[in-house]
């Protein structure tokens, strides 16, 4: 409880430099993972990267897999792939890239299989070429992107926080791509766009929980370590990080369940699976990854050192020098259940020097 | 900020946003939808590698024009994507072949003799065909959409230069004499093998309205207009005699003449073929008299003729144009310079050899696109509303201004949108609400850095007003960095990225602005004002002070 209640007044005292080894061997291990499945699995490319036809119809009818599936065997199409949506409700097939007539064909069976009119089917044909257009247009943004978030942190912040910034990025784009191919979920364009969203948002993530450590730095500078004033700044802002990718991941994940599992917009699944995913990973990385790994960087620097020692020298048992940790970190749904929580806190330890 | 202050800010952030919202949909005025949320025909086509910027905007020019004659599309959106590519989007369309035709086909581009030219600009030459006997017939002027009387062709021939050309006759044959009212057209004689359009639906038929060749074919007389818009001279054309394939290339250059005065020229190159005959025609053509209209050729493409230049006074009729290369000469003035390179992009757009291929075409059913439309907002509507709940669980009274906050951003967002669909043809895509959706959780971001802010203040001794205004100061500087990094990136995404990534980074670019707005002139003065009353800002469990809790022990110590 009172742990609880520190954590809702931001006043816990998690280690989370000292603890830092963990979480960098938490990270590698889902680097390494992602590695290696991004290695061995590949991606599931959607028609936008193959090329292809795609055909979407509606299924009234009730036809079934087996029954498009002879359809598409006598149109000499065997190789199709064949899915239903949402739940059974839709049909979705997948071709080699087919000339018009033979698109025309394929749809009027099909439509006819579902009991649908031609004309209310989903189709689309893309040229082997498309997706290459498309992800050497979003890797060319990218580029940018980074090159001019990167110089904005350095300017606003610190180099040494963009460097950092970019890493735990990083690690989270690998991550979601790692679990889009575990998954084996489709990457469309979309995801292209999801992805892109992720790195937005990580860096989001990173600016508040670094520009919140810059503050301290700020005013309370050489009466703490770097570390200290990391685990302090952290602690300030967890709660923050904690209810924001929260209430992002809630719009988020009704986005996954109630566009792709019950309208079943399969387009709106791919999408938000990526955001979801990105999202969570986005708070984690700029908690666990990037400020440890800050903190580290900085404990090196000349200045922070004799800072170190001084603070030592004085046998300066400091208030957020590395302890041990007290709690994991998952409490969100029970801190709403305590925010009935008595407006005068038990006291506690001093707050500042 | 004191209590009045923060009265009259909220009072003119509500009327504002509530006001503007009233307004836009009371005018009708909502966002326009997607191809994706609204059904229709999309269709990539990317030209081939090392294609000139200026033919693919000449194409889209041309499908745009295409799209128009097809009828019945609402809001055609053509735009050129990075630098070979084109996007045509046809939202509402279902006839597919009649679609491709229009966007997948390369210009025509033919050089044709000119017969005609019409005295008057935008009046087809073949309505100053003096009308025949019979007066009475010109006094009808309801045109029977089942007419039976036709004009039968005539039979004049006339021999010009070394070819056999067929000129405008002078004897009409009305046939089927049953019907009572006559067509004000009877007496008009159309060329050798051309038809009224309404009689059979074929290429190079005349509408019987305008006068014009809306479609015309290469091997017959066409009716052409020089600018169909702003009714430009209508030509009377023969037959194609040079197309478009038998081009190899064509440049704007600046040549230096005899005399010392430069000139503006498009300087055409043939291939093998298309040089024996283009001197061919130009031996014809010389061998009229220096200033009849038909001592030039038109230079059509797609039915449009955009250029007509004379034969120059020293070409011999005996011996043409000779050569694999010819000059149109325009003149020396800048306004010359710019007609020049777009005579030569036509030129070249039209000489390509390779037609546009199609990269990517997509046609959604208008069921599938308002599907997803309900899923969106459906999951949009249960976010914010799990949004909410959980914010007013968490920080109570402030949570409260976080779900107005959000009913405000949201309905700047739907105001915003309505404006730059009406006013920039702006569309709202999948993509686009999707964004949206995760800016519910960005936007609610900066309500969290806020009251968390609040919270530290108050824990480090301030009272609940000071920290609420010393508070802001400091929230907004993050929220001001952080939403820079999101603008930033959708800017970049916005003008870097392709299709449905651009929506997306339209959406969010519209979101992070609104953002900073409500955070500033609606959240501000809200919490503000809840912090002066009584029961929300220092009273009981559901209060402001119920959520941050009472500052810490020694406050300042040490």
């Amino acid at each position: 409880m009172s742990t609880l209640s520190d954590l809702y007044r931001g006043r816990t005292h998690f280690d989370f430099v000292g603890n830092r080894r963990k979480w960098f061997a938490v990270s590698g291990a889902i680097i390494l993972i992602s590695l290696l499945s991004l290695v061995f699995r590949q991606f599931n490319l959607s028609v936008d990267f193959e090329g292809g036809t795609l055909v979407e119809v509606e299924n009234p009818a009730g036809a079934s897999v087996a029954q498009i599936r002879d359809a598409m065997t006598a149109l000499g199409q065997g190789s199709a792939r064949i899915q239903t949506t949402s739940g059974g409700d839709g049909i979705r097939v997948q071709t080699s890239q087919l000339t018009p007539e033979q698109e025309d064909l394929l749809v009027e069976r099909l439509a006819a299989l579902a009991g649908v009119d031609p004309g209310d089917a989903t189709r689309q044909t893309v040229g082997p070429t498309f997706g290459d257009q498309i992800t050497r247009s979003a890797v060319r943004a990218l580029v940018v992107f980074l090159i001019v978030i990167g110089l904005f942190i350095a300017w606003r912040l610190e180099w040494k926080m963009a460097v950092t910034a970019l890493v735990a990025l990083f690690h989270d784009l690998i991550f979601t791509a790692g679990v889009y191919s575990l998954v084996g979920f489709t990457v469309s364009p979309a995801t292209v766009v999801a992805i892109l969203t992720i790195l937005g948002y990580s860096l989001y993530d990173t600016i508040v929980v670094f520009d919140k450590v810059q503050e301290n730095v700020r005013e309370r500078g050489d009466r703490h370590t770097y570390s200290g004033i990391i685990n302090m700044s952290m602690n300030q802002v967890f709660m923050r990080s904690v209810n924001t990718s929260f209430t992002t991941l809630l719009p988020i994940g009704s986005l996954l369940l109630v566009g792709s599992f019950l309208l079943g917009a399969t387009t709106l699944r791919e999408f938000a699976l990526a955001l979801f995913v990105g999202v969570a990973v986005g708070t984690y990385s700029s908690i666990f990854l990037a400020a440890p790994l800050l903190g580290m960087w900085k404990e090196r620097e000349e200045h922070w050192q004799r800072v170190r020692l001084r603070v030592e020298r004085r046998g300066g048992v400091e208030d957020f020098a590395p302890r041990t940790v007290t709690a994991s970190v998952d409490h969100t749904a029970q801190v709403l259940h305590q925010s009935g929580a008595a407006p005068r806190p038990p006291r506690k330890r001093r707050k500042r020097r | 900020m004191s209590r009045r202050s923060a009265i009259v800010t909220l009072t003119i952030t509500l009327v504002v946003v509530y006001g503007s919202l009233i307004l836009t949909q009371a005018t009708g005025t909502t966002p326009r939808l997607g191809l994706d949320l609204q059904g229709g025909f999309a269709v990539v086509l990317n030209a081939p590698e090392g294609t000139d910027p200026e033919v693919i905007e000449q194409a889209a020019e041309i499908m745009r024009r295409r799209i128009e004659a097809l009828g019945n599309v609402q809001e055609p959106e053509i735009a050129v994507l990075g630098d070979s590519s084109i996007e045509v989007q046809l939202p509402g369309v279902t006839n597919r072949d009649r679609a491709l035709a229009a966007v997948g086909t390369t210009g025509s581009l033919e050089f044709r003799p000119v017969r005609d030219i019409s005295p008057i600009p935008g009046v087809s030459p073949l309505f100053f065909q003096l009308p025949p006997e019979d007066p009475t017939t010109t006094t009808t002027t309801t045109v029977p959409s089942g007419s039976t009387t036709t004009a039968a062709p005539g039979g004049t021939t006339t021999t010009a230069g070394t070819t056999t050309t067929t000129s405008a006759g002078t004897t009409t044959t009305s046939a089927g004499g049953t019907t009572t009212t006559v067509d004000p057209t009877a007496h008009i004689v159309l060329p050798d093998g051309v038809t009224w359009c309404d009689e059979v639906e074929q290429a190079g038929c005349v509408d019987r309205a305008t006068g014009l060749t809306p479609d015309p074919d290469p091997l017959l007389d066409a009716f052409l207009v020089s600018e169909p818009e702003d009714g430009g001279i209508v030509y009377h054309v023969a037959p194609a005699r040079v197309l478009g394939s038998d081009l190899t290339g064509a440049t704007a250059q600046f040549s230096q003449t005899g005399t010392g005065l430069g000139e503006w020229v498009v300087v055409l190159e043939f291939n093998a073929g298309g040089s024996v005959k283009f001197t061919e025609v130009t031996k014809e053509l010389a061998a009229f008299p220096i200033g009849d209209p038909r001592r030039q050729f038109a230079i059509a493409l797609d039915g449009i003729v955009q250029s007509a230049p004379q034969i120059a006074s020293s070409v011999d009729p005996n011996v043409g144009i000779p050569g694999d290369s010819a000059v149109i000469t325009l003149g020396s003035s800048p306004n010359q310079q710019e007609e020049a390179s777009n005579l030569s992009v036509v030129l070249r757009y039209g000489s390509l050899p390779v037609a546009f291929e199609q990269a990517t075409v997509q046609s959604v059913s208008a069921t599938l696109g308002s599907d997803s439309l309900d899923a969106g907002l459906i999951a949009g509507l249960i976010g914010i509303i799990l949004v909410a709940a959980a914010m007013l669980l968490y920080y109570r009274a402030l949570g409260l201004v976080n779900v107005i906050g959000l009913t405000v951003f949201g309905s700047l967002v739907l105001v915003v949108f309505s404006l730059l669909g009406e006013l920039r043809g702006v569309t709202l895509t999948l993509a686009g609400v999707a964004g949206l959706i995760v800016a519910v959780g960005i936007t609610s971001d900066s309500y969290i850095v806020y009251f968390e802010r609040i919270k530290e203040e108050v824990q480090r001794g301030r009272s609940l007003r000071g920290a609420i205004d010393h508070a802001f100061s400091r929230a907004l500087r993050t929220i001001l960095t952080a939403d820079f990094a999101s603008f930033v990136g959708a800017v970049l995404l916005f003008f870097l990225a392709i299709g449905s990534v651009k929506g997306f980074a339209l959406a969010l670019l519209v979101a992070t602005v609104c953002d900073v707005l409500v955070v500033i002139f609606f959240t501000r003065p809200a919490v503000a004002l809840l912090a002066y009353s009584k029961s929300l800002g220092e009273g009981g469990r559901m209060s402001i002070r119920g959520a941050v809790g009472m500052p810490a022990e020694e406050v300042g110590g040490a």
